[in-house]
């Protein structure tokens, strides 16, 4: 990319030996909890080296000491050789650690370029910075406007703004923390279809956090396992399959066809409709029956003049899943957020039950009985300031609270029953948000959302960044609410999971619906090409 | 003659706009650098404190010397030092911002009430530059072209504030200091300094505002100089939405309603004092009530930052 990386490259070839990065003995405890229990890790440089684990397993923990965000209580860090205290990003960023963020790490307020900017050293140069973008993703297939407002983007948009600034410092060593959760298929592929090339010809040590093992097995060279906070296993990834790692991670053999379809070992292009069982024994919504959820030629624009959404119709019965495909920034995010009394619509109209339903009142969604499991739970889901028995009853105070008072004994009661029944990791009801590992913070949304009995449930993008096991669980959970008779509206930008789960799929393309078709009818080939935007 | 009448000789009176002038001047230096603190996210209710600090020891550093520029110099000191104060027990020591803040403000006011009675001050206020032709435009030539001379450094302080913002890197990591500080963290910036800069920098344009109370303004030092005028700033951002070209309006709009509350009187004598005392305040209500729910606060305004929380 430029004149630094012959001197990477010179570094690369000799290196091989003595490691970019060894931890040794890492330890971190959180009170009670060991989030790193004495890891070892070696990075080689010109290796892309996977970590995989379930949530909660210490990744993100592991790679914020790294980066100097969470000091370790014990272990040594030796980079290329010498051993180092890294106190905080900086002293990462001078030894060359860059990382992209599981959690964002962007200012919604500023711009794509100022974002990229932030944290750097020298004179303010908004040109050079806005060309470097450029180049950048031409580099790496991530192109975007650099004078674009980050609040404005979708979230695999913000993903690709993130990874841009960590490239941006041109890091020896880069660390990606499930980067790929909320990029599209096409983006994942390129990105490291990109960056296998340049890591081996700029002997950079790159380390990627996921739970695809699709992703991992076509990305990576070496591999290391975590459960509960120890290495549990270690290999060369020529050398393994998806169900080993599977097997490795979780424990246990996995054959569920719900996992399974979560590690994406199945092909939704092969998958054979009789095969998708589990959809079929859920009894799917009587389509005679008037709608629970309806939605008429919903139109919106975003403050800016952007459509969000244009004439968009679509009808969910009680007991049914209605799957929403499509390719990213179509539109979903506002249907989630109209849905969550977000958006206003400048024409159309939202009903529930055949009751019309404001969407200029906040809160009116919710009381009309819809419960939305949103996109991005650092956005909208949670807030990470409050414990976790407050963020349980977010969006309901009255059912702890007596006119208007809030009851602390019926809050940590209903607390404590929605952490044990939906398996909540966490130090207890009082344990703040932000304590939580990434997938269990998800699981607070779903066991509030779902404890409330909603007529509606919307599901937007659900099970992104969770792992294997709850996938399983939330992909059963969406299930038992539309056997309840929950009309159930899951928007997906994962077509194996679309597929999966509903009883009829919708596609959206532009901010409306482009087609629909039963799950028993549906022709992959011809939903691709809808997706794409070709009229059929 | 009735207060409508009244009213309108005020508003056409030439010297209405020489003290709206004066009044703005004062309100625009603190304001300024108060835009910024708040940009990085503290609400710096001391810049009151500020304000008085820097007019008294701008007082006692021209009494000793006989020096303008050394008297300006000393209330930017003085600004600073509370400044001080404010930035290392708010963003360092992690007291709660309001209420370091308010103590500073009690405190400065009795030491400088005890201070103006044990210090013999004199002052006076500093030479006039008058732009010749330019002065004698009816209406607003004084106002905007005549004044003792530290008038002038606000042609300085305004464009210097909103260069610092937005076109360094210092002020790119500001607003991210005040929009997001956890993100600021990732990123690699001192979040907890940059907030102590920008608060270090509204000590300086408020010592600034200081020394013009005394040169420019009023030629000499009491107690009750400031006044609340500190806090007139804080709404000017509010009402300005802060944008610093809104927080400049903000701080016109005021000035002319502690203008013409000085002036009303002369033409018109039917309104009670404590009336026209409050009216520049209840101007400031109004502003505020009319703006501030059309606006958005820097999203971290006035939230504390500590690392690892999130
Ligand atoms: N700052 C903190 N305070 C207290 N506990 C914490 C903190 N950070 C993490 N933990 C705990 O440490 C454990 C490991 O968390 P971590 O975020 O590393 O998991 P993870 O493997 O990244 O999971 P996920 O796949 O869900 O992102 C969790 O049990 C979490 O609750
Ligand atoms: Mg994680």
């Amino acid at each position: 990319m430029n004149a630094d990386h012959s001197e990477l490259t010179g570094v690369g070839a000799d290196a091989a030996s003595t490691p970019a990065v060894e931890l040794r003995g890492v330890t971190k405890r959180f009170g009670a909890v060991t989030a790193c229990d004495s890891v070892d890790l070696v990075l080689q440089r010109g290796k892309i080296h996977g970590i995989l684990g379930e949530n909660g397993a210490g990744k993100s923990t592991l790679m914020k000491i790294l980066i100097g965000l969470v000091l370790p209580d014990e272990g040594s860090i030796h980079v290329d050789g010498q051993a180092h205290q890294i106190h905080d990003p900086l002293a990462a960023s001078k030894l060359g650690i860059g990382m992209v963020h599981q959690h964002f790490s962007l200012v919604d307020a500023l711009t794509v370029w100022e974002n990229v900017a932030l944290g750097e050293a020298g004179r303010l140069d908004p040109q050079a910075v806005q060309h470097r973008i450029g180049e950048i993703g031409e580099h790496y297939g991530l192109t975007i406007d650099p004078m674009a407002r980050v609040g404005d983007l979708t979230a695999g948009l913000r993903q690709r703004v993130e990874i841009i600034k960590c490239l941006r410092r041109d890091p020896s060593i880069v660390i990606f923390d499930e980067p790929t959760s909320v990029l599209t298929p096409e983006e994942s592929m390129t990105l490291f279809a990109s960056f296998r090339d340049v890591v081996a010809a700029e002997g950079r040590a790159v380390v990627l956090v996921s739970h695809k093992l699709d992703e991992v097995i076509a990305a990576t060279d070496e591999v290391t396992i975590m459960r509960q906070g120890k290495v549990v296993d270690e290999m060369i990834t020529a050398d393994a399959d998806a169900p080993t790692l599977a097997r490795a991670m979780v424990g246990r053999d996995v054959s569920l066809r719900g996992e399974r379809a979560a590690f994406g070992l199945v092909n939704a292009a092969a998958a054979d409709p009789a095969d998708v069982g589990t959809s079929d024994d859920s009894t799917p919504g009587d389509p005679s029956s008037p709608a629970v959820l309806s939605i008429r030629e919903a139109s919106a624009r975003s403050p800016q003049g952007i459509t969000l959404l244009d004439g968009l119709s679509l009808d969910v019965h009680a007991g049914e899943i209605l799957g929403i495909a499509g390719v990213e920034g179509n539109g979903q995010r506002p249907l989630g957020d109209l849905l969550s009394s977000l958006v206003t619509l400048s024409s159309g109209e939202v009903r529930v039950s055949g009751e019309i339903v404001s969407t200029k009142t906040p809160g009116a969604m919710a009381s009309a009985g819809i419960g939305v499991i949103p996109e991005d739970r650092h956005d909208s889901g949670v807030v990470l300031d409050m414990t976790v028995a407050e963020n349980l009853v977010l969006i309901d105070p009255a059912r702890a609270a007596n006119r208007g008072v809030l009851d602390r004994t019926r809050l940590v009661e209903s607390a404590e029953q929605l952490i044990a029944e939906f398996d909540i990791q966490c130090a207890g009801p009082d344990a703040p948000m932000w304590s939580l590992s990434g997938g269990n913070q998800q699981r607070v949304v779903l066991a509030r959302e779902l404890s409330y009995e909603p007529k509606v449930l919307v599901g937007a993008q659900p099970t992104r960044g969770l792992d294997v096991g709850a996938i399983e669980y939330m992909t059963s959970r969406l299930r038992d609410a539309a056997s309840d008779g929950v009309a159930v509206l899951l928007i997906s930008s994962e077509l194996e999971e679309v597929l999966d789960l509903a009883d009829r799929v919708a596609v959206m393309f532009r901010g409306r619906i482009v087609g629909e078709m039963a799950r028993d009818a549906v022709d992959v080939e011809q939903l691709s090409l809808l997706m794409g935007g070709a009229a059929v | 003659m009735d207060l409508v009448s009244g009213l309108f000789e005020a508003i056409t009176a030439s010297s209405t706009y020489v003290n709206a002038a004066l009044f703005a001047g004062l309100l625009i230096f603190a304001a300024s650098g108060e835009w910024i603190a708040e940009r990085s996210g503290t609400i710096n209710i001391s810049v009151e404190a500020m304000l008085l600090a820097g007019a008294f020891t701008s007082a006692a550093g021209y009494t000793a010397t006989d020096s303008f520029p050394v008297g300006i110099i000393c209330g930017v000191l003085g600004g600073m030092v509370v400044a001080g104060v404010q930035a290392e027990m708010s963003h360092r020591l992690t007291a709660d911002q309001f209420v370091v803040g308010l103590t500073l403000n009690i405190l400065i006011l009795g030491l400088a009430g005890f201070l103006a009675r044990v210090v013999d001050l004199t002052t006076k206020t500093a030479p006039r530059w008058t732009i010749p032709g330019l002065s004698r435009i009816p209406l607003f030539g004084d106002a905007l072209f005549g004044h003792p001379w530290p008038f002038f450094l606000l042609f300085l302080v305004v464009p210097l504030a909103w260069w610092l913002v937005f076109r360094t890197r210092w002020g790119l990591e500001v607003r991210a200091s005040g929009e997001d500080p956890q993100a600021g963290d990732v990123s690699g910036i001192d979040v907890n300094k940059r907030r102590r800069q920008a608060i270090y920098f509204a000590g300086f344009t408020a010592g600034l505002g200081g020394a013009f109370l005394i040169f420019v303004q009023v030629g000499r030092f009491d107690e009750g100089v400031v006044s609340g005028r500190g806090f007139i700033a804080i709404a000017a951002v509010i009402f300005g939405g802060w944008t610093l070209r809104g927080t400049i309006a903000g701080c016109f709009v005021f000035a002319l309603a502690l203008a013409l509350r000085l002036q009303l009187p002369n033409y018109y004598e039917g309104v009670p004092t404590e009336l026209l005392q409050a009216f520049p305040f209840l101007v400031t209500i109004f502003g505020m009530a009319l703006f501030a729910h059309r606006v958005r606060a820097p999203a971290a305004l006035a939230r504390p930052f500590v690392r690892g929380l999130k």
